[in-house]
């Protein structure tokens, strides 16, 4: 009956039971939404890097990342990778030589990044390849055919179909020459990529550095779901035991990318969690204006024979039934918000004309919001159990009512 | 016949601002069971205060309180809840029902919270509603009610659980007085036929007329202790 008298005495002031069990809804709601879009664009963010570059999981040579350079390769690579691609969390792999240069035309020279890929699974994997303004992507059986940034074609005068030359340190350090062609300009929005950035195929890379056939200088791992990146990275370890390669997962590859995600990640929750301490002091006047009013009421209730502590679980159960009612209220507009915009997306081109880079990778326009169980759970948890915890100020109160005083 | 309560040189002193008032001076009183006593006197004469004080609400200044041989001030607040629960019962002058419940369930409260399983609850509340008159009114809610009837429902919950004293203050106060004789009608009914015994204060001579003991108050001194037709006739 305790149960029952709460539940009634939530609905006698109909009104604002009604404006708290909405500002939860709402505020919760918003919360929900707001996280699963900053989670959207981290995953997006994340993917798009990865994908372009050097994937979820990057195998290389022990000591590449301390002083990268062409001579530090890995080999013999095709039969782990045969065995890693067979995992079914894995989209695909990607060989890359990675590699620096000096790209020169006739209106002069640049310093650039020069990237052997594999085409075939480039223009399926990457971004990169899907954004090619002028001419046509690379091709497995193109020899000395590069495709270009936007950028560095302006600074060289480059078009498609004109030469250049490049001019980098083989494996042994021998200063070497190579005419190529340009095949495409690309534009992806990034000024460092577009300014930077030379691709040509992995076997014209491999001849410029002068490396065995089946060298290169990373292995990029692409899997279909990033979560599972911790659980890949953990088998991945356990094969190579022996072998002078290591694996890394991409916080370790694009340290920036990571900690652009993890200061920006914060300063989202801090957000959010303004917006649920606003909705929290809703729920505790509510409570609190509620107890306040009904205090003749509770002096009744104890000079009748009720123990205290039955007072203080009907607030609390009241508590318990205005957060559950707001949590769910907050859980359908959140995640209905969120999975219209994950089916959809948002597309703010219209706003950002300039387009979206995070240290230096372009980013879509179009962001979809990814809302987990984990965050949906975390949120509704964090708001329903503050909710009850504000519950104590009331229920104390209610201890403390003077039955003489309220009765005369 | 078995004593209810007995009050030894009780007093009640209220303190504000360092003024104490002294609402009750040296009462001595005894209570048998199955009587109807009424309690009159002028507005701050102390009624009020020694129901409360009777009931468990309050505590003396000092003096004894004992009620069914228990001495109140020796009892815990959880142990007083407890006998206020179980052999108290109490009549407001305002009803004091719980709005939100019904009829029924304002009626069955104190045996929801003694634990009577509710198949039993509903067997006794149905009962005694329809002994105070309410019979077909049990899913009503409060504001559905007159105020007599709101007062019959706060009737029947004090003697729900059978208790050894009901005590009202003013409970006849808030209604007409064709009401008024109704509800003392049924109080003295449940006296007689149940053997209830009440305690009530009252400032309605026609009220006082119907108990069958009077205690005046003045002062915070009783000053009348017996018969009632002489006492009033004399006023």
């Amino acid at each position: 009956m305790v149960c029952r008298l709460a539940w009634r005495s939530i609905w006698r002031n109909r009104r604002r039971t009604l404006i708290t069990v909405v500002s939860i809804g709402f505020g919760l709601g918003l919360a929900l939404f707001f996280i699963s879009w900053g989670e959207g664009i981290y995953s997006q963010m994340i993917d798009q890097v990865c994908r372009m570059q050097a994937g979820h999981i990057t195998l290389e040579n022990p000591e590449y990342r301390e002083a990268p350079a062409v001579d530090l390769i890995i080999d013999d690579l095709a039969g782990l990778r045969s065995e890693i691609e067979g995992w079914p969390e894995v989209d695909s792999t990607k060989l890359l030589v990675l590699g620096q240069g000096i790209a020169k035309s006739a209106a002069g020279n640049v310093a650039a990044a020069i990237t052997g890929v594999e085409p075939s699974v480039e223009s399926r994997t990457s971004p990169l390849a899907r954004n090619i303004v002028e001419g046509t992507y690379l091709d497995e059986r193109d020899r000395n055919l590069v495709v270009v940034g936007s950028e560095l074609a302006r600074r060289l005068n480059l078009k498609v179909g004109k030469k250049l030359v490049i001019t980098t340190n083989d494996v042994s350090g021998m200063l070497v020459d190579e005419l190529c062609r340009v095949k495409g300009i690309f534009k992806t929005g990034s000024d460092e990529l577009d300014a930077y950035v030379i691709q040509a195929t992995i076997g014209f890379a491999r001849r410029v550095f002068r490396m065995p056939k089946s060298a290169a200088t990373q292995m990029a791992v692409i899997l279909k779901n990033a979560d599972e990146q911790e659980e890949i990275l953990a088998r991945i370890g356990g094969i190579l035991p022996g072998s002078p390669i290591v694996a890394l997962p991409w916080q370790k590859v694009l340290p920036e990318v990571a900690s652009y995600i993890k200061v920006d990640k914060g300063s989202n929750w801090v957000f959010q969690g303004i917006l649920i301490f606003l909705i929290l002091f809703t729920i505790f006047n509510t409570l609190l204006m509620s107890v306040l009013e009904r205090q003749r009421e509770f002096a009744v209730l104890l000079a009748i024979g009720t123990n205290p502590a039955t007072l203080r679980f009907q607030i609390f159960m009241e508590s318990v039934y205005l957060g559950l009612i707001g949590v769910f209220l907050g859980v359908a507009l959140g995640a209905a918000a969120s999975y219209t915009v994950n089916i959809w997306g948002i597309d703010l081109s219209t706003f950002l004309k300039e387009g979206v880079t995070v240290s230096g990778f372009a980013l879509s326009t179009r962001i979809y919001t990814k809302l987990t169980p984990k965050i949906l759970v975390a949120l509704s948890a964090i708001v329903f159990g503050a909710t009850l915890i504000l519950s104590l100020i009331p229920m104390r109160r209610v201890s403390r009512v003077s039955i003489v005083d309220e009765l005369r | 016949m078995e004593t209810i309560v007995r009050l030894e040189n009780m007093t009640k002193d209220y303190g504000l601002n360092r003024v104490v008032t002294r609402a009750l001076r040296g009462v001595d009183l005894t209570l048998e069971s199955g009587e109807f006593t009424a309690m009159a006197g002028p507005s701050g004469s102390g009624k009020s205060t020694l129901l409360n004080i009777i009931g468990g609400l309050d505590r003396p200044t000092s003096g004894r309180v004992e009620v069914e041989g228990r001495d109140l001030g020796l009892l815990s607040s959880t142990e007083l809840s407890r006998m206020r629960r179980d052999r108290i019962g109490f009549i407001f002058q305002s009803y004091s029902l719980i709005p939100v419940l019904t009829v029924l369930e304002n009626a069955e409260y104190v045996l929801m919270l003694k634990g009577v399983p509710a198949a039993r609850r509903a067997e006794i509340v149905r009962a005694l509603l329809k002994e105070v008159g309410l019979e077909g009114m049990e899913s009503r809610f409060p504001r559905e009610l007159s105020g007599g009837q709101q007062q019959r429902v706060a009737i029947a919950r004090a003697i729900a659980p059978e208790p050894a004293l009901v005590l009202a203050d003013e409970p006849t106060a808030n209604v007409d007085s064709k009401t008024a004789d109704s509800l003392l009608e049924l109080m003295r009914q449940l006296n007689e036929e149940k053997g209830v015994t009440f305690l009530f204060s009252t400032h309605d001579p026609e009220v006082m007329r119907r108990a069958r003991r009077l205690l005046l108050l003045k002062d915070g001194r009783i000053s009348h202790n017996g018969g009632v037709g002489h006492t009033l006739d004399a006023d």
